[in-house]
């Protein structure tokens, strides 16, 4: 059996008297999809954050493809092939969906060939849009244009925080499609509080609480987990 | 047919070159003119270096106549104890660059009005340095009688050479600006206006883009202190005070921050207008405060930025609305 593709380690972030994440240990394979859920404030982005760099962790170790990762910058964990999304879409708004896009490619260390850039914006259906103002998409749009900008860079992870967040229902189906067509473009680790997304996509499913990793494994086994369903489902609209 | 020609960036600054260098030729006949064009000159080198850090970076830096100031000084100080001017003026420009790069460091943790903030400290630190450090800077009285630069053969730069040389580096200001905007440098620069985080997700190094913006805009005040210097032939802690900081940004949001043309046109309509109101010097700077209350008001993205518009994006689309949807 290899190595995981990212190996989280009793990782363990304060905020002053605040624990956000205590202890969290957390692995995935290459080409796995593993699922994170839990209530608001048990740490979920707070996870990204350490993972992606934005944060440094109070303890704890992080590999990436066999090589750790704290201590690096943002922009060299994702030179490292390890990118991300956020909760509340992030595009640069005032810029043009095409200039989004060239300035996704500026440095990024592997980028896309013109011709496979081409075939993913065909994939995302943004073929359309590419001189209009990125914060003038719809939602969904700029949710596609969000994958698009990570895509080209030919990530190893991509780690989407809550990607169907504030979509309707046929969007939501519609994205579920685009991101169960995502796994076998890079492996994908998602955040949801759509119990759909996470029973129809991901292989594993990681649920925090307070901090605190609670319960590991397959979504059947896990979705039915009677502490789970006590902590967290019970509680949430899903 | 001349709208198409007009489009291209190179007709552009091959028309820039053209007015920058005619202008003096054509108003070579009367010194004053001449001279408010040439400093004029000087404001649009200024302003170029001034749109990079404030219109393509998204940084307010209101020490900039500071480090403009450090370069005249220097080239000052080194003239008088035997220096050539033209081995000065690199070696004053270059150290107003790191020095620019040094006071730009609080830009890595501050953002918009608080970097501002901090720049206006700095400049007031650098303007009260002017002031009391007098056996450098003769502090309040100033430094008259500055010696124009010598010319191979003996002769010194005066008059319509001196403005030619003027014309010709705010061409150059401009061109290396257009070349910088329109390469992946400009890019960055432009995603670290945007939004520096996300910048940074998408692999840019934003600190080193910030500090190289730092390096080169200053490098455009220091080229332009260094040449304004023996140009007005007197220079004092006023020369370089926030007030110019201030009538440079305004050149830049009055013009339209983030386009090349835009700074050049602000620098040319108002770098004139202290000596066309010298008879009016009390309400001077009253026609600045409206200047600036104006372009606030009514033109934030500045007279080119005004024309060319861009579509704005629908503000019915707010992603404010995602967090909900996950509660």
């Amino acid at each position: 059996m290899s190595a995981p593709l990212l190996d989280a380690r009793s990782v363990t972030m304060r905020f002053g008297g605040v624990v956000a994440l205590r202890d969290v240990c957390v692995a995935q394979m290459a080409g796995e999809t593993l699922g994170m859920i839990g209530p608001n404030g048990s740490g979920k982005t707070t996870f990204v954050n350490v993972i992606t760099g934005h944060l440094a962790p109070t303890s704890g170790a992080v590999d990436f493809a066999g090589r750790p990762l704290l201590g690096r910058k943002p922009h060299r964990i994702a030179d490292a092939g390890l990118t991300r999304t956020y909760q509340a879409v992030r595009v640069f708004r005032e810029l043009t969906v095409r200039d989004n896009i060239a300035t996704a490619l500026v440095d990024a260390e592997a980028p896309l060939a013109r011709a496979e850039v081409d075939e993913a914006i065909g994939w995302l259906a943004l073929g359309g849009r590419l001189d209009a103002v990125a914060g003038g998409l719809t939602l969904y749009e700029q949710r596609r244009l969000e994958l698009l900008m990570r895509l080209v860079q030919r990530p190893k992870l991509i780690m989407l925080d809550e990607p169907v967040g504030g979509l309707s229902s046929v969007e939501v189906r519609a994205m579920i499609g685009l991101l169960a067509e995502l796994k076998s473009r890079c492996s994908v680790f998602v955040i949801e509080h759509t119990m759909k997304v996470i029973r129809e996509l991901a292989d594993r499913v990681v649920v925090l609480l307070a901090g605190e990793k609670i319960a590991d494994g397959p979504p059947a086994e896990i979705l039915t987990d009677q502490r789970v369903i006590e902590k967290y489902l019970g509680s949430a609209d899903a | 047919m001349i709208d198409r020609i007009l489009a291209s960036r190179q007709s552009q600054l091959a028309l820039f070159a053209l007015l920058a260098f005619a202008v003096p030729l054509l108003l070579s006949g009367n010194r004053y003119f001449a001279f408010i064009a040439g400093i004029t000159l000087v404001h649009v080198l200024w302003a170029s270096g001034m749109n990079l850090l404030y219109g393509y970076t998204g940084l307010m830096p209101l020490m900039f106549a500071g480090i403009a100031g450090i370069s005249s000084y220097l080239v000052v100080g080194l003239t008088s104890i035997g220096w050539s001017f033209w081995l000065a003026m690199p070696v004053g420009a270059l150290a107003a660059s790191l020095v620019g790069v040094v006071l730009g460091l609080p830009a890595l943790r501050l953002k918009g009005f608080y970097f501002t903030l901090c720049s206006l400290v700095i400049q007031t630190v650098i303007t009260l340095a002017f002031v009391y450090f007098v056996n450098l800077t003769n502090g309040d009285t100033g430094i008259s009688q500055i010696p124009l630069p010598t010319l191979p053969g003996g002769a010194s730069l005066h008059g319509l050479p001196y403005d030619l040389v003027l014309a010709a580096l705010a061409v150059i200001g401009v061109f290396v600006l257009i070349r910088l905007v329109d390469s992946g440098f400009g890019r960055r620069l432009i995603a670290v206006r945007e939004d520096d985080e996300l910048a940074e997700t998408l692999g840019i190094g934003v600190t080193r883009q910030k500090l190289t913006a730092f390096f080169v805009g200053s490098l455009y005040a220091g080229i332009g202190g260094a040449f304004y210097t023996p140009y007005v032939g007197f220079i004092s802690p006023r020369s370089f005070d926030v007030l110019i900081s201030l009538n440079v940004w305004l050149m830049v949001a009055f013009g339209g921050r983030g386009t090349i043309w835009g700074p050049v046109i602000g620098a040319v309509l108002l770098a004139p207008v202290p000596f066309l109101l010298q008879d009016y010097y009390m309400i001077k700077d009253v026609v600045y405060g409206l200047l600036i209350i104006g372009v606030i008001v009514l033109l934030p993205a500045g007279i080119v930025g005004g024309l060319v518009r861009r579509p704005k994006p629908d503000p019915e689309i707010v992603p404010a609305t995602v967090g909900e949807g996950a509660r």
